[in-house]
C-alpha cells in the first residue's frame, strides 16, 4: 500500500512543489494522478522513492516512513520512469539482470528473464541486443520488465507511456491490469486520459503541488474525462477539500 | 550486491567504444615510448664506451704534459637504464664535462644542443604519456560516472532499489579503476618483458625496486585524475559541464601550475645568469694569470744569481718553484670559482626548491620530480654529478701540476712522453633506493592526500546528489 500524508515539498528557491498532498493506493488498485507539467506529479513520486527529502508530511510504503527508513521502504517499491535510457552498451539481459540483482533477485536465470521480456511484448530477437540500438517503446518495455523482475507489491510510474506506440500501450495496460489482479499497489502519473481511463480504479487531478481533485472509476463512469480534465487544468481557486469530498 | 555494481562497472566500460580506443592507444604509445627509450639507451650507451676510449685515447696521444693540461680531461657521465621509461633532463643536459687547470667544470654536448629539433617536442617517454595521455583518459573514463547515470535515468533506476548509496559510489569507483587499469596493465607488461629480453639492458635488484616504485607512482598519479573525475561528475548536472570543468583543471594542473610556478620562483628568488658567473670567474682568471706572469718573472730576477752560480741547483729550485707557483695559483683559481659557484648554487637550490615546491599543487609536478628522482634522471642527479666533477677538478689539478713541473727539461727543453697511469680517476658514489625513496615521499604523500580530498568529496557529494 501506497500512503501520502500531507505531503508537502517547497525547494530552496522557494518554490511550492507540493502543498499538502494526501492520498492512499490500496492493493489491487490502480490510481492515476493527471496534472499539467509541473503540477507536482513527478515530485510525489520522488518523494516516495526519497529522492529528495520532504518539507513535512508522510510518505509510506507498506506502512514504512520513507524518510525514516528508505532502504526498507524501497524493497517494497518497483519502479518505472519516463526515457530511461539504460545501458546502452549492455543487451536487454544484462540489464535486466544487473536490476533485477539491485532488487534482490539473484537466483534468476536466462530463460526467466527471457520469459518476463517475452511478457512484456518485446521481440525474441532483441533480447541479446544492445539497448542502444533499441527505439524509444523497446525501453520503456524493458523498464517495465525490471519493475516486474522485482515483483514488489507497490509499483511507481512516471508516465510510463509516453512515446508508446498504439500497439505497446495497450500490452502495457495487460500488465498494469495483470499487475492489479496480483494485488500490488499502483500509482502512475500521466497525461494519456485515454489509456488511463480504461484501467484506472481512482484518478486524481493535480494543479500547483495541491491534490484538486479525486474521483472513482464509478463516478467517472458517466463523465466526460476530456471536459474534466480540461477543466482541471483550468486555472481556478483550488478547492480541494470541496472536490475530495465529491 | 557491491560485487554486482563492480562488475556493471567493468562490463560496461570495456563493451564501450571508449574502452577499445583507449586500449590500442595505450597499447601503441607504451611500446613506442618503450621501444624509443630502449634504443635512445643502447645509443647513448654506446657512446659513452666509445666517448670513454676516444677520451682515453685522445689523452694517451699528447706529446707532453703541457698538452695534456690543455686539453683536459672529459668526464662523461653514463647513461641510466631506468632512462628508458622516464628520461627526465637526460636530453636536455649535457652528459660530458671537461676538467681542465683553469675553466670551471659544466656540462656540454647535450642532445638538445647538437640537435635543436629534439627540445621542441620533448622526449616520448613512459612517464610523458602517463602525464598527458593516460590523465586524459582517466578523465575520459569519470567525467560521465555519475552524472552520465543522471541523465541515461540509470541512477534513478538503480536508487529506487534497497542499494545504499556508498556502495553505489564505492562499487563504481573500483570497478571504473579496474577498467582503467585494464587497458594500461597488458601495454605495461608487455614493455617490461621488452626491458628483460633487451640484450644491452640489464637491471639489478635495485632497478627492479625502484621500477616498480615508478610504476606505483604512475598508478597514484593516475587515480588522483580518476577521483578528479568522480568528484567533478558528482558535483555537476551535465556530462557536458563535467567534461569542461574537467579539461580545465587538468590544463591548469599539468600546464599552467609546473610554468607558472617556476616564473614565480623566478620572481621571488632572483639569481644571476650563467654568463654573468661565468664572467665573473674569466675576470678574476685573467687577474691571477697577469699575477702570475708578474710572479715568474720576479722569481727570476730574484734569483738569477744563483742561475749563474749553480745551473743544476737553480734548475731544482726553479722546479720546485714552478710546482708550488702552479699549484698556489691554480687553488686561488679553484677557490674563487668554488665561492663563486657554492654561492651560486646556494641561490640556485634555493630557486629551485621554492619551484619544485610551488608547483607540487600540481599532482603532474610530484608525478614529474618523483619519478626523475627514482629513475635517476632528475635535476638532482645532474647536480651531484657536477658536484662529483668539481670535488675531482683540484685532485686532477694538483696531479697534473706534478706532472708539469717535473717533465721540463731546463736543457733541452724537451719533455718526456706522458703515462696515465696514476692519473687519479674521476668517482660517484650512487644514490641508494632508500635515499631516494626519502626524497620521493613528499611527492607520494601529495599523491595520496590528493586522492583522499578527491575521493572523499565525491563521496560526501554522491551521497547528498540531485539524482533526479
Amino acid at each position: 500500500m501506497l500512503e501520502a500524508i500531507n505531503l508537502t515539498k517547497r525547494y530552496e528557491d522557494g518554490e511550492l512543489a507540493l502543498d499538502g498532498l494526501t492520498f492512499k493506493v490500496e492493493p489491487g488498485e490502480i490510481f492515476c494522478m493527471f496534472g499539467a507539467n509541473g503540477a507536482g506529479k513527478t515530485t510525489a513520486i520522488n518523494l516516495f522513492l526519497n529522492f529528495i527529502p520532504a518539507t513535512s508530511g508522510t510518505a509510506l510504503i507498506e506502512g514504512i516512513d520513507v524518510a525514516k527508513d528508505p532502504l526498507k521502504a524501497k524493497r517494497h517499491v518497483s519502479f518505472v520512469s519516463e526515457n530511461v535510457m539504460l545501458y546502452g552498451n549492455f543487451t536487454a539481459v544484462q540489464n535486466l539482470d544487473y536490476f533485477s540483482r539491485l532488487a534482490g533477485k539473484r537466483t534468476l536465470k536466462k530463460k526467466d528473464y527471457a520469459e518476463v521480456l517475452d511478457r512484456v511484448g518485446l521481440q525474441k530477437e532483441a533480447f541479446d541486443r544492445r539497448v542502444k540500438n533499441f527505439s524509444k517503446g523497446m525501453r520503456q518495455k524493458l523498464g517495465i520488465a525490471i519493475a516486474l523482475v522485482k515483483d514488489a507489491p507497490n509499483v511507481l510510474l512516471d508516465e510510463p507511456t509516453s512515446g508508446l506506440d498504439p500497439q505497446s500501450g495497450r500490452e502495457f495496460l495487460e500488465i498494469l491490469v495483470q499487475m492489479r489482479d496480483k494485488g500490488k499497489s499502483v500509482f502512475m502519473s500521466t497525461h494519456d486520459i485515454f489509456r488511463a481511463k480504461l484501467i484506472a480504479d481512482r484518478i486524481g487531478f493535480m494543479r500547483r503541488g495541491r491534490l484538486v481533485m479525486m474521483k472513482t472509476a464509478m463516478e467517472l463512469a458517466h463523465e466526460d474525462l476530456t471536459d474534466l480534465y480540461i477543466q482541471y487544468m483550468e486555472e481556478q481557486p483550488a478547492q480541494p477539500s470541496a472536490a475530495l469530498s465529491a | 550486491m557491491l560485487r554486482d555494481i563492480i562488475k556493471k562497472e567493468i562490463l560496461d566500460n570495456i563493451t564501450s567504444p571508449k574502452f577499445v580506443f583507449t586500449f590500442l592507444l595505450c597499447t601503441i604509445l607504451i611500446l613506442l615510448s618503450v621501444y624509443t627509450g630502449v634504443t635512445n639507451y643502447r645509443a647513448e650507451k654506446k657512446e659513452h664506451t666509445a666517448s670513454l676510449a676516444l677520451n682515453k685515447k685522445n689523452m694517451e696521444s699528447q706529446p707532453n704534459f703541457s698538452s695534456l693540461a690543455g686539453i683536459g680531461v672529459k668526464v662523461s657521465k653514463p647513461p641510466q637504464v631506468l632512462g628508458t621509461v622516464v628520461n627526465g633532463i637526460e636530453e636536455a643536459v649535457g652528459r660530458v664535462a671537461p676538467v681542465n687547470i683553469v675553466a670551471d667544470p659544466n656540462l656540454i654536448d647535450s642532445k638538445y644542443s647538437s640537435n635543436p629539433v629534439f627540445a621542441v617536442f620533448g622526449p616520448l617517454d613512459l612517464m610523458f604519456i602517463v602525464k598527458i595521455v593516460l590523465s586524459l583518459f582517466a578523465i575520459l573514463f569519470t567525467y560521465d560516472a555519475i552524472v552520465g547515470e543522471k541523465e541515461k535515468g540509470t541512477l534513478k533506476l538503480a536508487l529506487s532499489n534497497e542499494v545504499p548509496r556508498d556502495r553505489l559510489i564505492l562499487g563504481k569507483a573500483i570497478g571504473g579503476y579496474i577498467s582503467l587499469l585494464l587497458p594500461l596493465l597488458i601495454p605495461l607488461v608487455l614493455s617490461l618483458i621488452i626491458l628483460l629480453i633487451t640484450p644491452d639492458i640489464s637491471l639489478g635488484g635495485e632497478d627492479w625496486g625502484r621500477l616498480l616504485l615508478i610504476f606505483l607512482m604512475f598508478f597514484l598519479y593516475l587515480s588522483v585524475f580518476f577521483s578528479l573525475g568522480l568528484f567533478v561528475s558528482a558535483r555537476t548536472s551535465r556530462s557536458s559541464t563535467s567534461f569542461l570543468v574537467l579539461l580545465f583543471i587538468w590544463v591548469v594542473f599539468v600546464m599552467v601550475i609546473p610554468k607558472v610556478a617556476v616564473i614565480t620562483a623566478g620572481q621571488i628568488r632572483p639569481i644571476p645568469s650563467v654568463h654573468e658567473i661565468t664572467a665573473k670567474k674569466d675576470a678574476f682568471l685573467q687577474q691571477i694569470q697577469t699575477e702570475s706572469q708578474k710572479g715568474y718573472l720576479d722569481w727570476v730576477q730574484k734569483n738569477r744569481t744563483d742561475a749563474q752560480k749553480d745551473p743544476k741547483a737553480f734548475e731544482e729550485k726553479f722546479r720546485q718553484f714552478l710546482q708550488n707557483y702552479q699549484q698556489e695559483m691554480t687553488s686561488k683559481i679553484d677557490e674563487n670559482n668554488s665561492a663563486i659557484e657554492r654561492d651560486y648554487q646556494q641561490r640556485k637550490r634555493a630557486q629551485q626548491n621554492l619551484a619544485i615546491n610551488m608547483s607540487r599543487i600540481s599532482p603532474a609536478s610530484a608525478l614529474t620530480f618523483g619519478s626523475m628522482t627514482l629513475a635517476k634522471t632528475g635535476v638532482n642527479d645532474f647536480d651531484r654529478f657536477l658536484a662529483s666533477v668539481r670535488a675531482y677538478k683540484p685532485i686532477y689539478t694538483k696531479w697534473i701540476n706534478s706532472k708539469l713541473a717535473q717533465s721540463i727539461n731546463f736543457q733541452t727543453g724537451e719533455q718526456p712522453k706522458i703515462s696515465l697511469d696514476d692519473m687519479p680517476q674521476h668517482t660517484i658514489e650512487p644514490e641508494w633506493l632508500s635515499r631516494s625513496l626519502v626524497r620521493t615521499i613528499p611527492d607520494f604523500a601529495l599523491l595520496i592526500v590528493m586522492i583522499i580530498i578527491f575521493f572523499v568529496g565525491a563521496y560526501v557529494s554522491f551521497l547528498h546528489y540531485d539524482v533526479r
